[in-house]
């Protein structure tokens, strides 16, 4: 089960791994695992990955699968911390796209061999808006509200 | 939950001017004032004299409001002879509200995923 919130401007959601920090981080960072994991069977996959993982360093992820055109585009970024196995964090793009970069960071606590991961992505609304607003919680909660009442 | 990926991927396809017309949205409601006008058209179209009266401030400053929330899609304007009346348009919050919904659906997928792989190896 996750757990998911909406914190300042970002996206937030837990889940608990039965499985070391340090395999956890392997996973999101090395590629051959990332094409095994990070896909919908059948549905969407990601046929190839690299990840240069340092900070500054570049990563990619070759996705096919998706609608419209349906032919496999690019999702890349730049890795800014890289702290293994609890921290990773690193820029989010989607070729062809005219989109703002966002920013995506992975923190991992681990316990007894249990690792809580938090993956937080933030950046989804422009710089500008973050500056405007104090963050979305509050913003959000009003548009959930509005669209329950405007659903009577 | 693949249907949920399906149509996040599409979501991401947004241009650069939905993303525009997203900030202008998150603006107009940002603004106490604003919100208190969208309240008052949530009970039904006004005239904008009549949400004029709910304010202090002068008129031109509520049809500037209504203007802004106007530009951002979420009032609707038509002349009734010399007055303009005013009603509310959801469908850009239910937007909003359906593109965080599928971003927390996305990533709610990929730590599925990632537990199911490490946990059982697939």
């Amino acid at each position: 089960m996750t757990t998911a919130t909406i914190a300042g401007d970002a996206l937030v959601q837990e889940i608990t791994i039965v499985a070391p920090a340090e395999r956890v981080f392997a996973a999101l960072t090395r590629p051959e695992e990332l094409v095994r994991w990070w896909a919908v069977e059948g549905k969407v996959r990601t046929l190839a990955a690299e990840c240069d993982v340092r900070p500054g360093g570049a990563w990619w992820m070759v996705v096919e699968g998706s609608c419209g055109s349906g032919g496999p585009h690019k999702v890349y970024g730049a890795y800014r911390k890289v702290e293994p196995p609890w921290l990773l964090e690193f820029t989010w793009n989607r070729e062809g796209e005219d989109y703002p970069e966002s920013v995506v960071r992975w923190d991992l606590e681990e316990k007894d061999g249990i690792t809580r991961a938090r993956v937080t992505h933030s950046g989804l609304v422009s710089e500008d808006m973050r500056q405007r607003n104090n963050g979305w919680s509050m913003i959000v909660q009003l548009l959930e509200a509005w669209v329950e009442g405007s659903r009577r | 939950m693949e249907t949920v990926r399906l149509r996040l991927v599409r979501n991401h396809m947004v241009s650069m001017r939905q993303h525009r017309q997203r900030d202008a949205v998150f603006r107009a409601v940002a603004d106490p004032t604003r919100r208190q006008i969208l309240g008052i058209l949530r009970g039904g179209r006004q005239t904008v004299g009549v949400i004029a009266r709910n304010f202090r401030m002068s008129r031109p400053a509520i049809s500037k409001h209504i203007h802004q929330l106007h530009k951002a899609g979420l009032v609707e304007t038509h002349s009734e002879g010399t007055t303009t009346v005013c009603s509310l348009n959801a469908k850009p919050l239910r937007e909003i509200n359906s593109w965080l919904q599928d971003y927390e659906a996305f990533w709610s997928a990929s730590l599925d995923s990632l537990k199911r792989y490490l946990e059982e190896g697939r």
